[in-house]
C-alpha cells in the first residue's frame, strides 16, 4: 500500500530570518495535508478525490506593519520570494501599534498527541472501501431508500517558525463520514442522518454509521406543525452548529474589540444553568487535535463557559495586544474572508449530561425532536440571534415520545436563549467536523425555541 | 504546462480509462487589502499553483490533484486518479454517460480590462481604502470601519484525451466599505455598494474607481449611525419591494441553486442537498409570475461567471431559465444534461481551482428587466417597505423556504420612499414568492452584482458568479422586524 506523503518545507527558516534586515520580524506557517474524500449519491461513488496540497505564508512585521504573502513553493527560493512579496505589502501598510511582536518560544506543550499513522496513510482502495462499509449497511437496513453522504480521511502537518526564534509543528490525522438514508417515495420524503468525526479512522464505524441513519429514518410521511415556540430535543449535529455559532458570536476577540459581541457585557456572569460547560481544547483526544495554533502557539484547555458562567473571548497575538489580554493560542490560518472572524474557538467540548435519548424525549414531554440544522446564518450578532432550518430528520414529542415526523420548520432564536434554557444534556457525545472545526457534543434538551415558519417538506 | 498536461494524459491512458481531462492552474492569485478602524486588517498575497487530473472509467470518476507542477508528482497523481476511478466503479451498477459536445482545439479566452490590478502597485489600492474607511467615522456610534478590496487572477490550461485544449486568463476584482454603529446590543451595519466585501466584476481596477467609495463612505457611516435610532421594521404581510442587490441575491438561492441539475438528480443531498425542481418538470414548471424570465448567460460582460470555455470544455452559451414564468431549462454539466436525456451539456462545470473537480455550478444567472422606472413601481404601492442591501440569508436544502434580513428597509407610504426602518425579515416559499412578483423594474434600475462567496461541494468550493437584477415589486410577503 503507497503512502500518502505529506511536503515538508525544504527552505530552513532559520536561515530565510537571518537573511532579514535588522527591524524586520516576521513568521511563517506552513500546511501540508493528504487527504481522500469520496462521496457518493444515489447508491454509487460519484466524486471521489484526493489531494495534496502545501500552502506556505509568510507575515512579515517591519515597524509596527503587518502583512502577509501566501504560497504553494516550500523551496528556499520559494521562502525567500515569499518574504520578498509580504515585506513590499508591509511597507504600505498602516502602523498597527498593539502589535506585541512575534512570540518567543517558552512554555510547554500538551505533550504527544493522539495521532493515527494508518487514517493519514489511507490508501484510495482503503478509503473507498470505507465507503462502501457505510453505503451497504445503509441500503440493507433501509432496502429501497436512497444514500447519499460521504468519508473523508486526512493528514495535516502545520509548522510555524518566527524571527523569535520559534520553531513548532504539530501533525494530526482526521476522519469523518457522515450519511443520509431518504425515501423518495413518500411526498414529501422521509429521511435518516448520522455523522461522526474521529482522528482515528478505524473508531469511526462507518457500518454503524449507516445502520443508524437507516434506523432513524421515518416509516410514514411527515406531517405539517406549525410554527411556535416549542420545547426541544437537540441532537449532536443540531447542538454543534449552536455551539459554534456562540464561539463566533460570543467568543472571538473581533467581536470584542468592536462591541458587537453577544457576551460582551456578559463575562463572569451566569448565561447558562450549572449543568453547562464548555471548553475549547485541542490538545484533547477528544477532538480532532491540533499542538499548536496558526502563529505556533501552544493550544489548550480554554474555559468559555464554566458551569453556565460565561469566561472570556480566545485571542491571537494581535487581539490579545488590542485588548490587553492574555494570549490563548487561537490564531486562525491568515486568508479569513473580509477579516470578520479572527481568533475563534474551533475545537469545543461540550460536557455530557447523564441522560440517554429516550430520557430526553421523556423529560421534554411535548416538544420537538431536531436532527441537524441546515444553512444557518446570523440574523443580530449583538443579540447572538441566528436563523436556519431543520433538516433530515425532525420529529413531534408528545406525551414523551416521539410519535410521527415533522415537516421541516425554520428557526430564529438567540442562541444564548437556547442555552440559558437547557434542561437536560445527553451522556453520550460525539465529535463533529466541518472541515474547518470540530465540536464534541451530546444531545440537549431545551425549554424554549422559536421556529418561525415552516416548509413545505 | 503543454509537457505536464501530455505527461498526465499519457500516464492516464491505461485499460478500462475511457476518457481524462487535465487543468493547471498557475498562478492562482488573490490579492486582499483590508482596512479596519485606520488599521491594515488584512493584506494578503497570496500565489499558488495546481494540477489536477480527473478520469473516466466506463463506470466511476477518479479526481485527483497536486501542487507540485514537476513531472514526477504529476504521474503519481495521474496513477492516483486512476485507481480511485477504477476502486469507485467496484460500487457502480450503471455506465457513467456523458454528452457529446464539440470541444475547442488550441483556443484562448482573456478578461478585457483597461487597468490590470495585478500589473500596478498597491499603494494607491491602500491610499484609496484608508481614506474611503476613514470617511466612515462621521458619528460617534460608529465603531467599526472596514473598507476592503480584492481580486483573483487565474491562468489556466486544459487539455484532453479527446484532443482539447484552451487557456485562458481571468481577472475578477471588487471592493466595498461598511460601517457598524453600536448601541447597547442594538448592532447596525450599512454597506455599499454592498454587503459582504462589495461588488465584483471581471475587470480592472477601473472597476473599483468606479464604486467611488470614498464619497460614498460618509453616507454610509451616517446611515449606519441613524438605524440605530430606526424604528423596527412593522410586522406583517405587506408589499415588499425588493432593491438591485438584494433580488440579485434572491435569484442566487432560490432559482440559481434550484436548477443545478446535479442537485436536482440528488447528486448533492447528503450536504448541499436537493432541489424542489424534480426532472421530470423541467419544460413544464410554474416558477413564478408571468413577468418572470431568468437567462444564464456566460457571454455576459464583466460577470464573474463569464468564460470563454467551461471546465469540460463546452463553449460558453446563454440559456433560457425561466421563460414567462414556466421553467424551461436548467444548469448542466456533461454527466447532468445526459442524465436528463438532453444532446448537448448546458457548459456550466467549473471547478475553483486546479485542486478541485467541476462541479454544476451557476455562470450569470440574471433576472431580465421589465417595464417600469423605479418610480413607476412605487407608484402602486399604497402601503409597503422597500428592502435592499443583504445581512443575512438562509433557505432549505430544496431551495423552497427561505428568509432573509436586509441592513436597511424604507417605508413606502402612497407610492413615496419614506423614513429608514430597522433589522426588517422577509420571509416566503419559493413559487408562492415568485408568483406574487407583479411588477419588474426596467433596464435603467438593472444593475450586474458580482457574488464571490458561493459554496458548495465536498471538498468545499468557493464559486465566484453574478447575478443582473432590476428593481421588483411583491404582494403579500410576509415582513417583520427582527
Amino acid at each position: 500500500m503507497p503512502k500518502r506523503r505529506s511536503r515538508r518545507v525544504a527552505g530552513d527558516p532559520a536561515t530565510l530570518f537571518s537573511k532579514l534586515p535588522e527591524g524586520t520580524g516576521g513568521d511563517i506557517r506552513s500546511v501540508s495535508s493528504a487527504s481522500i474524500t469520496i462521496r457518493f449519491a444515489n447508491g454509487r461513488i460519484h466524486q471521489p478525490h484526493l489531494e495534496r496540497s502545501t500552502q506556505i505564508s509568510f507575515r512579515a512585521a517591519e515597524g509596527g506593519r503587518l502583512a502577509t504573502a501566501t504560497g504553494s513553493d516550500a523551496s528556499a527560493e520559494g521562502l525567500l520570494s515569499l518574504a520578498g512579496r509580504a515585506r513590499s505589502l508591509a511597507r504600505i501598510a498602516p502602523v498597527e501599534p498593539k502589535f506585541p511582536g512575534f512570540a518567543a518560544p517558552k512554555g510547554r506543550g500538551p505533550g504527544r498527541l493522539v495521532y493515527s499513522k494508518a487514517t493519514a496513510e489511507l490508501s484510495p482502495e482503503g478509503a473507498t472501501r470505507l465507503a462502501e462499509e457505510v453505503l451497504d449497511a445503509a441500503a440493507s437496513d433501509a432496502p429501497g431508500s436512497r444514500v447519499a453522504g460521504v468519508v473523508f480521511v486526512g493528514n495535516e502537518q502545520l509548522r510555524v517558525a518566527n524571527s523569535s526564534g520559534l520553531d513548532r509543528s504539530s501533525t494530526h490525522s482526521m476522519a469523518y463520514a457522515s450519511v443520509l438514508v431518504q425515501r423518495p417515495d413518500h411526498d414529501p420524503p422521509v429521511a435518516g442522518w448520522s455523522e461522526a468525526a474521529h482522528w482515528d479512522a478505524a473508531r469511526l464505524g462507518p457500518a454503524r454509521l449507516g445502520r443508524e441513519a437507516a434506523e432513524r429514518m421515518a416509516r410514514t410521511t411527515p406531517e405539517p406543525v406549525a410554527p411556535g415556540p416549542y420545547r426541544v430535543v437537540l441532537r449532536g449535529p443540531a447542538v454543534a452548529d449552536l455551539l459554534r455559532f456562540l464561539a463566533h458570536l460570543g467568543f472571538g476577540a473581533n467581536g470584542e474589540v468592536e462591541g458587537w459581541s453577544c457576551l460582551a457585557r456578559q463575562r463572569g456572569k451566569r448565561v447558562a444553568p450549572d449543568s453547562v460547560t464548555l471548553v475549547d481544547d485541542a490538545s484533547s483526544r477528544e477532538t480532532i487535535p491540533q499542538g499548536i495554533d496558526y502563529e505556533g502557539t501552544w493550544t489548550a484547555r480554554t474555559p468559555l463557559i464554566e458551569k453556565g458562567v460565561a469566561g472570556d473571548v480566545v485571542t491571537d497575538l494581535l487581539t490579545a495586544g488590542r485588548l490587553g489580554r492574555k494570549l490563548t493560542g487561537h490564531a486562525q490560518p491568515p486568508e479569513a474572508p473580509w477579516g470578520d472572524y479572527g481568533p475563534t474557538p474551533s475545537h469545543l467540548l461540550l460536557e455530557p449530561g447523564d441522560a440517554d435519548e429516550d430520557e430526553l424525549v421523556r423529560e421534554t414531554r411535548n416538544g420537538i425532536l431536531v436532527t441537524r440544522f441546515h444553512y444557518v446564518r446570523v440574523v443580530d450578532p449583538g443579540k447572538g440571534v441566528i436563523t436556519g432550518m431543520t433538516r433530515d430528520g425532525t420529529y413531534v414529542i408528545e406525551n414523551g415520545e416521539v410519535v410521527r415526523p415533522a415537516r421541516n420548520l425554520r428557526f430564529t432564536e438567540s442562541v444564548l436563549t437556547a442555552l440559558r434554557g437547557a434542561t437536560l444534556l445527553g451522556k453520550a457525545r460525539r465529535t463533529y467536523f466541518d472541515g474547518g472545526s470540530a465540536v464534541t457534543a451530546p444531545s440537549m434538551a431545551v425549554r424554549s425555541f422559536r421556529f418561525t415558519s415552516a416548509t413545505l417538506f | 504546462m503543454e509537457d505536464l498536461i501530455r505527461t498526465a494524459l499519457m500516464v492516464a491512458e491505461q485499460p478500462g480509462v475511457v476518457h481524462a481531462d487535465v487543468r493547471v492552474v498557475a498562478p492562482s492569485r488573490f490579492v486582499q487589502l483590508a482596512v479596519r478602524n485606520g488599521a491594515a486588517s488584512a493584506l494578503t498575497d497570496a500565489r499558488t499553483e495546481a494540477l489536477g487530473v480527473r478520469v473516466r472509467t466506463e463506470r466511476a470518476w477518479g479526481f485527483a490533484t497536486t501542487c507540485e507542477l514537476r513531472p514526477g508528482p504529476v504521474r503519481e497523481v495521474a496513477r492516483l486518479a486512476v485507481r480511485l476511478a477504477r476502486a469507485a466503479g467496484r460500487h457502480a451498477r450503471e455506465p457513467v454517460r456523458v454528452t457529446d459536445d464539440p470541444v475547442p482545439h488550441g483556443g484562448r479566452y482573456e478578461t478585457r480590462m483597461r487597468r490590470d490590478p495585478f500589473a500596478m502597485p498597491f499603494e494607491p489600492v491602500l491610499e484609496l481604502l484608508t481614506a474611503a474607511e476613514n470617511g466612515l467615522h462621521v458619528a460617534r456610534a460608529v465603531k467599526s470601519g472596514l473598507a476592503t478590496f480584492e481580486a483573483w487572477e487565474e491562468n489556466k490550461w486544459y487539455g484532453s484525451s479527446d484532443g482539447a485544449s484552451y487557456t485562458s486568463r481571468i481577472v475578477h476584482v471588487g471592493a466595498g466599505v461598511s460601517a457598524t454603529a453600536v448601541r447597547g446590543s442594538n448592532v447596525q451595519t450599512r454597506s455599499v455598494p454592498s454587503s459582504f466585501g462589495g461588488d465584483f466584476s471581471q475587470a480592472g481596477f477601473e472597476f473599483v474607481e468606479g464604486l467611488d467609495l470614498v464619497r460614498a463612505a460618509p453616507e454610509t457611516g451616517r446611515e449606519a449611525a441613524a438605524l440605530l435610532d430606526a424604528p423596527v421594521c412593522p410586522t406583517g404581510p405587506t408589499t415588499l419591494v425588493l432593491g438591485s442587490s438584494q433580488l440579485a441575491l434572491q435569484v442566487h438561492e432560490s432559482v440559481g441553486h434550484a436548477v443545478e441539475l446535479d442537485r436536482i438528480f440528488g447528486s448533492e443531498a447528503g450536504f448541499a442537498g436537493t432541489s424542489w425542481v424534480s426532472p421530470q418538470k423541467v419544460g413544464t414548471l410554474r416558477y413564478g409570475s408571468d413577468l418572470m424570465n431568468v437567462v444564464a448567460d456566460a457571454t455576459e460582460p464583466g460577470g464573474l461567471g463569464t468564460f470563454g470555455w467551461d471546465d469540460e470544455g463546452v463553449r460558453a452559451r446563454r440559456t433560457s431559465i425561466v421563460r414567462r414564468g414556466t421553467l424551461v431549462g436548467t444548469l448542466s454539466s456533461r454527466e447532468s444534461a445526459a442524465e436528463l436525456g438532453l444532446e448537448r451539456s448546458g457548459g456550466t462545470a467549473r471547478a475553483s481551482g486546479g485542486d478541485r473537480a467541476p462541479l454544476v455550478r451557476m455562470t450569470n444567472v440574471n433576472l431580465e428587466p421589465g417595464e417600469l422606472g423605479f418610480d413607476e413601481l412605487l407608484e402602486g404601492v399604497h402601503e409597503g417597505v422597500y428592502l435592499e442591501t443583504n445581512r443575512s440569508w438562509s433557505i432549505d436544502d430544496r431551495r423552497l423556504n427561505f428568509q432573509f434580513g436586509t441592513e436597511v428597509g424604507r417605508r413606502i407610504v402612497r407610492g413615496e420612499l419614506g423614513g429608514l426602518v430597522r433589522n426588517p425579515i422577509y420571509a416566503g416559499v419559493t413559487p408562492e414568492f415568485w408568483a406574487s412578483m407583479d411588477a419588474v423594474g426596467d433596464r435603467s434600475t438593472r444593475r450586474l452584482w458580482g457574488l464571490p462567496n458561493c459554496g458548495k461541494g465536498q471538498p468545499g468550493q468557493v464559486a465566484r458568479v453574478s447575478h443582473a437584477a432590476p428593481v421588483a415589486r411583491f404582494r403579500h410577503v410576509t415582513v417583520r422586524g427582527g
